[in-house]
């Protein structure tokens, strides 16, 4: 599904350059759920900016050989602004160490957010009844259903993660990409927030998980190892 | 592949839900945003209020100098033009003439009771005639009223009392005569008089409520006042008017002084008017001027022939072979319609236009030529004052605008703060696919809700002050007045004294193309200041923004 080959990414620090990514490569199979593991400053985040669209790489010369992110056959690295934003709308759904949701709408608004960047005003209200029943299903499944007019603020640190999750699942990504999604949480609550995951992903979804946690890790399918901005062999 | 059958076009001008949304929850949950909006709404409704108020004053000032003017006016200064009743009778046959009126136009010099002469314009008119064409009865100050003005709450104004005397000087403002008890056979007599404005005689001092004592003071050299005798003006004051009549070629004859009485005063309420303009019964002025009908005499031979009766001693009168026509100055037309603009009036000048060039073939000769004639409609008249005014009122407008232009660098420093605030959020919007065009919409979507909340108060502030703006001045005024008890020092919060502005009330006139005009103008500068932070919006970078702590 998705191949990425030679990422780089540097950093300025100042004046100083700080080579985050120095010539990664990763393949995704469709349904496959894989775990970036690595320490703190690794790049691992950096990793899943640049698979997700986020960031963009480094432009690297004639003598090295040029990076890319073929996702479906097209080269994210290569494509217009606007194509990568609707890359990020539909075809892949982002989970986040701090939740990121935006404390000013309900659970319900928050969880619909993608779907209405993803569709016009018309088309969002000619469709926003199957879109807020999608919503509603999602939260069913994530055991939120009884929260849906409740604002960040009034969930615990479990409950918010698991509204970001189905905010990413909400236009039903082909990728989710995960970073450090219970580095924020205790222990048991992280883990029902992995078993969530795990549900997802026996259900067919493809996602990429960063986490320094190697019982997390361990969850996944396959385990890539970033040490130094690069994939450790074995 | 593309990577959505159903894309999203980011450049429509039709806002995304989530643009809606989080404005419509931005504006509603932060105080920020308000303090944006209150002073949107603040320049607006001040920008508003001065517009009214200088419009008013304009619309006032346009009324006013209509009061006398009529709508169109044909005029041929100084000698006057004949068969003027001739003229009258085909203007008023046209349908869209209501009337039309004789008057002269000259300059001349007033004695005054204390013995001052002044330079002032005077109008020879025939009262009922001209009231026809000019609210010439409505601007005649001694009359009978029943309610004082709002200033008045003593109810000072003499006019509120002695019912007969207002009556009697109203009545003979309006026909410019005064009824006096002859000397001679005790019989009461009407004698042309004269009918000055309030302040050509300099015994009226405007009150700070708005109308005339009508006790004479007079001026001492400190410039304060001090009251002299009873005495009134058009009870027993005469004046003098002294003019200069010419002939029929333009050259002076030789002064001509007479004594009128004065029937009453007018007040238009414009003190350029009011101070240097006096009417007279238009046949008096006619005799004056020497421009009444005149026999005309056999001059051939080189002289007047005189011959003498065979019979008697005396001569003979010389022999009339014809009579000159009484002349005017000047006709004034007014049209049959109630709502009448600047168009209306230039439309009914080139109809004036066309009946004058049918009386000047008819009279060929003996009256100026259509294209020598000056017809000028009340706009022509007043033109300097209008454009004065409007020039005024374009440079107030300006230096308020420019104040106005506050808001924008006041929306500028609120949105610039909340971008700083809302910078994650910004990159979790991006991180969901919206665009940077998405994301700048959303912030200039939030300024333009912010310009519509801020202008829709503005409105309703300024209509809530252009409505009740003198209640307000009132207000101020007293509290003035305390403050000053107080603390023993002179405050004075009456801004718009009618002593020196001559109108009772402030004037106002909300016009809603200027209203309109104002609030986009609110609308621009608050999309205008968000335009700045909704850049820095757009331009940030999804991953910083997320990181952002």
């Amino acid at each position: 599904m998705l191949q990425a080959t030679n990422l780089r990414k540097t950093y300025l620090l100042g004046r100083t350059k700080v080579p985050v990514l120095r010539g990664v490569d990763l393949s995704i199979q469709e349904g496959e759920s894989i775990a970036v593991l690595g320490a703190s400053g690794s790049g691992k985040s950096t990793l899943l900016h640049l698979l997700g669209g986020l960031d963009s790489v480094d432009k690297v010369g004639a003598d090295v050989a040029a990076p890319s992110i073929m996702f479906r056959g097209q080269d994210l690295t290569k494509i217009s602004t606007g194509k990568l934003d609707e890359y990020r709308r539909r075809r892949v759904g982002f989970v986040f160490q701090f939740y990121h949701l935006l404390p000013e709408l309900t659970v319900l608004q928050n969880v619909t957010l993608a779907a209405m960047t993803a569709l016009g005003a018309f088309e969002y209200f000619r469709t926003r009844s199957a879109v807020r029943a999608h919503a509603r299903e999602l939260l069913e499944r994530i055991g939120l259903s009884h929260r849906i007019t409740h604002r960040p603020a009034e969930l615990s640190g479990g409950e918010r993660q698991r509204v970001a999750i189905a905010r990413a699942l909400i236009n039903k990504p082909d990728l989710l990409l995960a970073d450090e999604p219970t580095g924020n949480l205790d222990r048991v609550t992280g883990a029902s927030i992995l078993d969530l995951f795990t549900s997802l992903h026996k259900a067919g979804q493809s996602m990429v998980i960063v986490t320094h946690d190697e019982t997390t890790a361990a969850r996944s399918d396959r385990i890539v190892h970033l040490v130094d901005g690069r994939v450790q062999a074995g | 592949m593309n990577f959505g059958a159903k894309r999203a076009n980011p450049a429509t001008l039709i806002p995304h839900v989530y643009q809606l949304l989080l404005t419509k929850r931005y504006l509603t949950s932060k105080i920020m945003p308000l303090l944006a909006a209150l002073a949107v709404a603040l320049c607006t409704a001040m920008v508003i209020v001065v517009w009214s108020v200088m419009g008013g004053f304009l619309v006032m000032l346009i009324n006013s100098g209509r009061t006398l003017a009529g709508d169109v006016s044909i005029s041929w200064p100084i000698t006057g033009f004949a068969y003027y009743e001739d003229l009258i009778k085909r203007l008023e046959a046209d349908p869209e003439v209501a009337a039309a009126a004789p008057m002269i136009e000259t300059y001349g010099l007033i004695g005054l009771p204390d013995g001052r002469t002044e330079t002032v314009q005077i109008k020879g008119i025939d009262g009922p005639s001209f009231s026809k064409v000019t609210s010439y009865d409505e601007i005649l100050y001694w009359r009978p009223i029943d309610k004082p003005n709002e200033k008045d709450t003593t109810r000072q104004d003499l006019r509120l009392g002695k019912h007969d005397l207002w009556k009697q000087l109203f009545d003979g403002g309006k026909r410019l005569v005064r009824t006096e008890v002859s000397k001679v056979d005790g019989k009461a007599v009407e004698r042309p008089a004269v009918v000055p404005g309030i302040s050509v005689s300099g015994f009226n001092f405007r009150e700070p409520w708005g109308f005339y004592p009508g006790l004479p003071y007079i001026r001492t050299t400190e410039g304060d006042k001090k009251p002299v005798d009873m005495f009134m003006l058009p009870v027993d004051g005469t004046v003098t008017l002294n003019v200069l009549p010419m002939d029929s070629k333009g050259r002076a004859i030789e002064m001509v002084a007479r004594t009128f009485p004065v029937a009453n005063e007018f007040h238009s309420g414009l003190y350029e008017i009011d101070h240097k303009t006096v009417f007279v019964q238009l046949k008096a002025l006619q005799d004056m001027l020497k421009m009444n009908r005149a026999a005309k005499i056999d001059t051939s031979g080189g002289g007047v022939k005189l011959s003498k009766n065979p019979n008697e001693e005396a001569f003979l009168p010389p022999t009339i072979v014809s009579e000159d026509p009484a002349r005017v100055t000047n006709v004034l037309v007014r049209s049959k319609r109630d709502s009448f603009d600047m168009a209306d009036a230039e439309r009914l000048a080139e109809r004036v236009s066309k009946i004058y060039g049918e009386f000047a073939a008819a009279h060929a000769g003996k009256v100026p030529e259509s294209t020598s004639i000056r017809i000028l409609t009340w706009v022509d008249q007043n033109r300097t004052m209008i454009t004065a005014v409007k020039k005024e009122t374009a440079l107030v407008l300006f230096i308020f605008c420019f104040v106005s232009l506050t808001a924008v660098f006041l929306v500028l420093a609120i949105f610039w703060a909340m971008v700083s605030e809302k910078t994650r959020d910004i990159g979790v919007l991006r991180a969901v696919g919206a665009s940077r065009s998405g994301v700048a919409g959303l912030w200039l979507l939030y300024g333009l809700a912010i310009g519509i909340v801020g202008a829709a108060f503005g409105f309703a502030l300024a209509y809530v002050v252009v409505t009740n703006i003198n209640e307000i001045h009132e207000w101020m005024g007293r509290l003035g007045e305390r403050l000053s008890a107080l603390t023993g020092t002179q405050i004075n919060l009456f801004i718009w004294d009618p002593r020196v502005y001559y109108f009772t009330k402030i004037p106002s006139d909300l016009d809603p193309t200027h209203v309109i005009i104002v609030l986009c103008g609110g609308l621009l500068a608050s999309c205008l200041g968000a335009l700045w932070p909704a850049a820095r919006a757009a331009r940030m970078n999804p991953v910083q923004a997320l990181r952002f702590e």
